[in-house]
């Protein structure tokens, strides 16, 4: 201004304004600077760092609050009795192992976003797409993965032996029944990223669940649980496989030329990224016996900027960020 | 060898296709742009929706997730800023499945290329302005470490990983979902492997309609059956 006065001029946005009128090339004007800084202040690859707390609830068998930036998921793990007298269809006892838990249906996770956790997801609503999504990608990690070892979900009863067996033969064991993990995860504050969160509190929930002491009452001809604490029996988990997101921001449209096209991968994006950006990778790592290489679920739709050479790379930052994540899943 | 495909099997929708691989079928239909509603209207651009319906009962999460993965896809396959504030259907019905049970990684990924291969099929025949060409193929690694292509239900059932990857004409990855369990080096390898397949799938035909380029044991039936579908179309113009 004509007096220089520090007022500024009607033209200037405000950082805040730019980002609300023009999220993509505000994004944009960020990334494109010689050392690219995201609008929350970290750099292409920082991961937010995780805080884990478990057994926050008392009344289930196993929970977690898993708090990651402003996203924060808490998981309950309530195991209920399935009697195999109830089952239709009962496996055949030689069925391969890792089936049973699948083809009985014994995890059930539930994921619930309508908590109020953002505005784009209204308290009360019926599960949406994305809720109903991630559900299942939760389930279908968790049989992929054959993280549970089924023989800790059977309940057993050695039958007394009869008159009609032989002498020299043990005492028939038979599965009476099976314990089935009802996994509820609730999103309580949503910054981006609700993969990772929900897949990290299932982790931690299910490795601090404790499963009673249960036996087949011959007499009352029903399972009984006991109380103690003492008597109850820590779930194992076979392995800790660890989620990581990233989404790719590209300035790619049908409307350029395709070699002008620029993209960036940003490591666990938040609300607004992920609101910026089509194109998402999703990597789950798991170590499989000391090697931290495994691969056991890669995702990536959206679009096609990411080709092998950033894939590689989504991949080994996937494989820092278990070990990342271990320390805090051992520890918490 | 591609799979059996069947153009324009619905006559009321826009655009529809039926395409048969050795596992899945599916009819595809796509309608559009229609209006749209007003909490789905975008201002710049049409908005994409699509519905799978599985063989038998009614879609469930499992639908839910396909269809966010389908979307994905072919959002970044169609000119949506040519049609702002419309809306874009795709119904995919799955009309065969494969009889025996598949355990989670196999059943979650097999079906994912033959319903992007119907849906790209349905667009095309809808007239709808696409940006590429895109081919999708299913991979599976045996407990041997061999690589299939388009392997049968019995390979899908015993192996260690399966991937579902989909690549355009200029060699873009536009999907890839991958579970079992691989490594990198794995993966790159399949990577390639499809990349390969996904080309040949499309190669450009001489004028005697053989393969000039790749000499995979793939015939270029996405070209073939696009290449048909344009000269039937300009049949008329011949004729005069």
């Amino acid at each position: 201004m004509a007096n220089g006065t520090a007022k500024p001029t009607g033209l200037a946005f405000s950082r805040e304004t730019f980002a609300k009128l023009t999220p993509a090339p505000f994004l944009q004007a960020l990334l494109q600077q010689p050392d690219p800084i995201r609008p929350n202040g970290r750099s292409l690859d920082d991961f937010r760092t995780p805080t884990i707390n478990t057994g926050s609830l008392s009344h289930s068998n196993g929970s977690a609050v898993v708090r990651f930036g402003d996203t924060a998921v808490v998981c309950g793990v309530r195991a209920e009795i399935l009697l195999a007298s109830n089952i239709p269809h009962p496996p055949s006892e030689d069925i391969y192992d890792n089936d049973v838990v699948e083809r009985l249906g014994l995890l059930v996770p539930n994921l619930e976003l309508s908590t109020g956790c953002s505005p784009d997801h209204l308290p009360g609503n019926p599960p949406s797409t994305l809720a109903q999504a991630l559900s299942y990608r939760i389930l279908s990690l968790l049989h992929t993965s054959n993280l549970i070892d089924p023989e800790d979900l059977r309940i057993h009863h050695g039958a007394p032996p009869t008159e009609d067996d032989l002498p020299d033969e043990g005492p028939k064991i038979v599965t009476k029944a099976y314990w089935t993990l009802y996994i509820d995860i609730l999103c309580i504050a949503l910054d981006g990223n609700p993969f990772d969160a929900a897949w990290a509190a299932v982790m931690s929930a299910l490795q601090s669940t404790h499963l009673p002491k249960a036996w087949w009452d011959p007499d009352r001809e029903m399972i009984l649980c006991s109380p103690l604490a003492a008597e109850a029996s820590k779930l194992r988990l076979r392995d800790l496989p660890v989620a990581s997101t990233f989404a790719v921001f590209s300035t790619g449209s049908p409307l350029k030329q395709r070699r002008e096209a620029e993209s960036w991968v940003l490591a666990d994006p938040d609300e607004f990224e992920e609101g910026v950006c089509t194109e998402t990778v999703t990597a789950v790592v798991m170590s499989d016996g000391g090697d931290v290489g495994r691969i056991v679920r890669l995702e990536k739709s959206g679009g096609g900027a990411i080709g092998k050479a950033a894939m590689r790379r989504c991949v080994q930052m996937s494989q820092q960020r278990w070990r990342e994540w271990q320390g805090v899943l051992n520890g918490g | 060898m591609g799979p059996d495909i069947l153009h324009h099997p619905l006559n009321r929708a826009d655009g529809s296709a039926t395409l048969s691989s050795n596992l899945y079928s599916v009819l595809a239909a796509v309608n559009g742009p229609v209006e749209v509603q007003r909490r789905d209207e975008l201002p710049e651009e049409a908005a994409v929706e699509v519905n799978i319906r599985p063989a038998s009962g009614v879609g469930g999460p499992r639908e839910r997730w396909l269809e966010t993965v389908v979307a994905a896809v072919l959002r970044s396959l169609l000119l949506v800023h040519m049609h702002p504030r419309t809306l874009i259907q795709i119904t995919l019905q799955i009309t065969k499945a494969p009889s025996l049970t598949l355990k989670g990684a196999a059943r979650d990924v097999a079906v994912l290329p033959s319903l992007i291969n119907a849906a790209f099929l349905a667009l095309a025949d809808g007239g709808l302005p696409l940006r590429n060409t895109v081919a999708a193929v299913l991979l599976a690694v045996a407990s041997t470490g061999e690589v299939r292509e388009e392997p049968s239900e019995k390979e899908l059932a015993g192996c260690k990983s399966v991937h579902g990857l989909a690549y355009d004409n200029h060699g873009d990855l536009l999907l890839s979902e991958s579970a079992g369990s691989f490594d990198l080096v794995e993966w790159e390898r399949i990577a390639d492997q499809a990349e390969k397949a996904c080309r040949a799938v499309m190669a450009p035909l001489n004028e005697d309609g053989v393969v000039t380029e790749g000499s995979t044991s793939s015939l270029p039936w996405l070209r073939q059956e696009l290449t048909d579908k344009a000269q039937a179309a300009i049949a008329w113009r011949e004729a005069t």
